[in-house]
């Protein structure tokens, strides 16, 4: 963190003069996480997102401890079950427990998303940054490229890359990868546009002026001096990102062009419900309000951040 | 002005070019080739029909070869046959333009009807329950992914109810009374999300608008709170929500693959779902590259629209 951003904080840190290194580093990232907790706390909607969030990560990380039965495995007897003790949510027509598939399905679908996403930023903000702050010649192609990609239509391609794949026999894992690898690339424009918007502002004030005074070489500064400043609008951005890869990944399975059957998945699980709807609707229920409930949180988080990131539009 | 649009159409022919490579070279991306397909016959086939097929579809020339001669004919609106119909791929996609654009234009128009109203009352009593309601709808909106809203709107309004038929789709003009019947529940579906994105567009443009300094003018000549809101604010903050429609209806006409299914409604989006299901490879490659297309010029209207609306966006 740079001293800028700290001074902008309520909190200030004060150094005494015997202080180690590490003690004052350690200090200052408490102080602006205790910050950014009071911040988080002054909206409604952030908090609401945070905590919803937190409890579907939470959920995610303990799945397997929380389902009580195997996802994939059927067992006949008891073939669409309505809720009971033993089952909380019902069966399916192969009599797997749905409680489970939920939640094992929501465990995979959050983790290709966090995927996807962390593979957005990997690629997308490095090039942002150095396009943002070198400008010159290596912006405009950089920034041409990008332009190219953010003119394709999303959801087509990922339909040709899904076919490929599946004739290609890929499945499992590798299909998950080019699910993330699609949806990566197809993320990165944003992030690069975003990242070079914010660190053209950021490279032309006074404090990277002084640093170049100082002496600091021009990638230092652009990774250690720039890149904190403009990690807010970046966390915005992924978080509401997160939310819409999710309602990606859900139609695609829901088209049946995700991963094939036995495997947990809310939107394949929902494509399924369908047959059953008029005699057991509640099937279509649970998948659904789970694919809710996750976007609602991402929404929620990174709305209320922009709105305490962003006093301008909060006022409002 | 003018540099900048013939700038921004320039741009888009690397985007098209490479988007044609891209749909051309997925057939190519295939395990085996079209004839494995078309024949289905693994191993053991004639050698003289493969030449004859090969002969057919122009396989037996180099791939470059292959290529300018498939752009050539596409240009001239010829896209081959289709493998299982065996009818020119135009003709097969020209057929379901109409359905596509029908519901696409209905539910855009649906969903400015509920937005504009909702979205500027939500304005004009900020901060009162009706502000809050429309708010909470607008962002249960963005989270519901729309095929789950359809199946819930088929289980309500077709199963229990039935008011309406749960799938199918009749032409406009030859019986009205049947279309709009068959047409409100996807149309519903479209409009539903589609409303609430415009639904927060039109608030927060609103807010935007009152807080300027001509409104006090206004009010202070006396004007009326109606007229000051209706005749003048109205009419400055449905510039953006206008260009968001236009970017909408362009990212309606390749995303409604996911309803066009569940609802059998015969538009483009079901074309390339059933190809893909068919693998009819001609028909997906077509389809892509035309809805493809559409897409990318509709967001060139809507980007250089936009500039005319506002000028004070910077000609980056």
């Amino acid at each position: 963190m740079s001293d800028q951003q700290l001074q902008s904080r309520q909190r200030v840190d004060t150094i005494s003069p015997d202080d180690t290194p590490f003690a004052i580093r350690m200090r200052r990232i408490r102080v602006v996480s205790r910050n950014a907790f009071d911040e988080l706390l002054k909206s409604r909607t952030a908090t609401i997102g945070a905590i919803m969030m937190i409890m579907l990560l939470l959920t995610c990380i303990l799945t397997p401890v929380l389902a009580t039965h195997p996802p994939t495995k059927p067992n006949y007897r008891v073939r669409l079950q309505p809720a009971s003790a033993e089952h909380y949510f019902g069966t399916d027509k192969f009599g797997r427990d749905i409680y489970s598939r939920v939640l094992w399905g929501g465990q995979r679908i959050v983790l290709i998303s966090i995927a996807a996403v962390a593979l957005g930023l990997a690629l997308g903000i490095p090039l942002g940054v150095f396009a943002g702050f070198f400008g010159g010649r290596f912006d405009s192609i950089s920034m041409r490229f990008v332009d190219g990609l953010i003119a394709f239509p999303g959801l087509l391609l990922y339909l040709l890359i899904i076919t490929v794949a599946r004739e290609w026999k890929l499945e499992g894992f590798w299909n998950d990868l080019i699910l993330i690898f699609a949806l990566g690339v197809n993320t990165m424009p944003e992030i690069t546009r975003l990242t070079r918007g914010t660190s053209m502002v950021e490279a032309k004030k006074e404090y990277v002026e002084a640093a170049h005074v100082v002496g600091e070489s021009s990638l230092y500064i652009a990774l250690r001096e720039i890149l904190p400043n403009i990690v807010s609008p970046l966390i915005v951005n992924a978080t509401v990102r997160l939310g819409y890869i999710i309602l990606i990944i859900a139609a695609l399975s829901f088209l049946g062009l995700g991963t094939p059957p036995p495997t947990p998945d809310w939107g394949s699980d929902l494509n399924v419900a369908r047959e059953h709807m008029e005699s057991h609707p509640m099937l279509a229920v649970y998948p659904g309000l789970a694919i809710c409930y996750s976007v609602l949180a991402f929404n929620l988080f990174g709305d209320g951040l922009r709105d305490i990131l962003d006093p301008r539009i909060a006022d409002r | 002005m003018l540099i900048y649009a013939i700038n921004r159409i320039l741009q888009i022919i690397p985007v098209i070019f490479i988007l044609s490579v891209l749909v051309f070279g997925f057939v190519h991306a295939l395990p085996g080739d079209v004839i494995d397909t078309l024949t289905a016959t693994d191993g053991e086939e004639d050698p003289e029909v493969r030449a004859a097929l090969e002969e057919e579809f122009g396989l037996n020339k180099p791939i470059y070869v292959q290529y300018f001669i498939w752009v050539g004919s596409a240009l001239q609106g010829d896209f081959g046959k289709s493998l299982v119909t065996r009818r020119p791929v135009n003709i097969e996609l020209i057929e379901r333009i109409p359905a596509t654009v029908y519901l696409a234009l209905v539910g855009i128009g649906l969903s400015i009807l509920i937005a504009v109203p909702l979205g500027t009352l939500a304005a004009v009593r900020r901060n009162t329950l009706t502000d809050y309601s429309a708010q909470i709808s607008s962002l249960a909106g963005i989270s519901i992914p729309e095929f789950w809203f359809a199946i819930l709107c088929i289980l309500l309004f077709a199963l229990h109810l039935g008011w309406l038929p749960s799938s199918g789709y009749a032409p406009l003009f030859e019986e009205p009374g049947k279309s709009v019947l068959y047409l409100i529940l996807p149309a519903l579906a479209v409009g539903f999300r589609q409303a609430a994105f415009t639904t927060r567009l039109t608030r927060s443009s609103m807010l935007d608008e009152i807080s300027k300094d001509y409104v006090d003018t206004a009010r202070s000549l006396g004007l009326s709170e109606r007229k000051v809101i209706y005749k003048y604010t109205l009419r400055n903050a449905m510039i953006p929500t206008i260009t968001i429609s236009g970017l909408q209806l362009a990212g309606l006409l390749g995303g409604t693959v996911v309803l066009e299914t569940i609802f059998s409604w015969p538009g483009i989006g079901l074309a390339i779902y059933s190809a893909i299901q068919l693998r009819d490879f001609p028909v997906i490659q077509a389809g892509v590259l035309v809805l493809g297309i559409m897409v990318v010029i509709i967001n060139l209207l809507v980007d250089l629209l936009y500039r005319v609306l506002n000028p004070r966006v910077g000609l980056g």
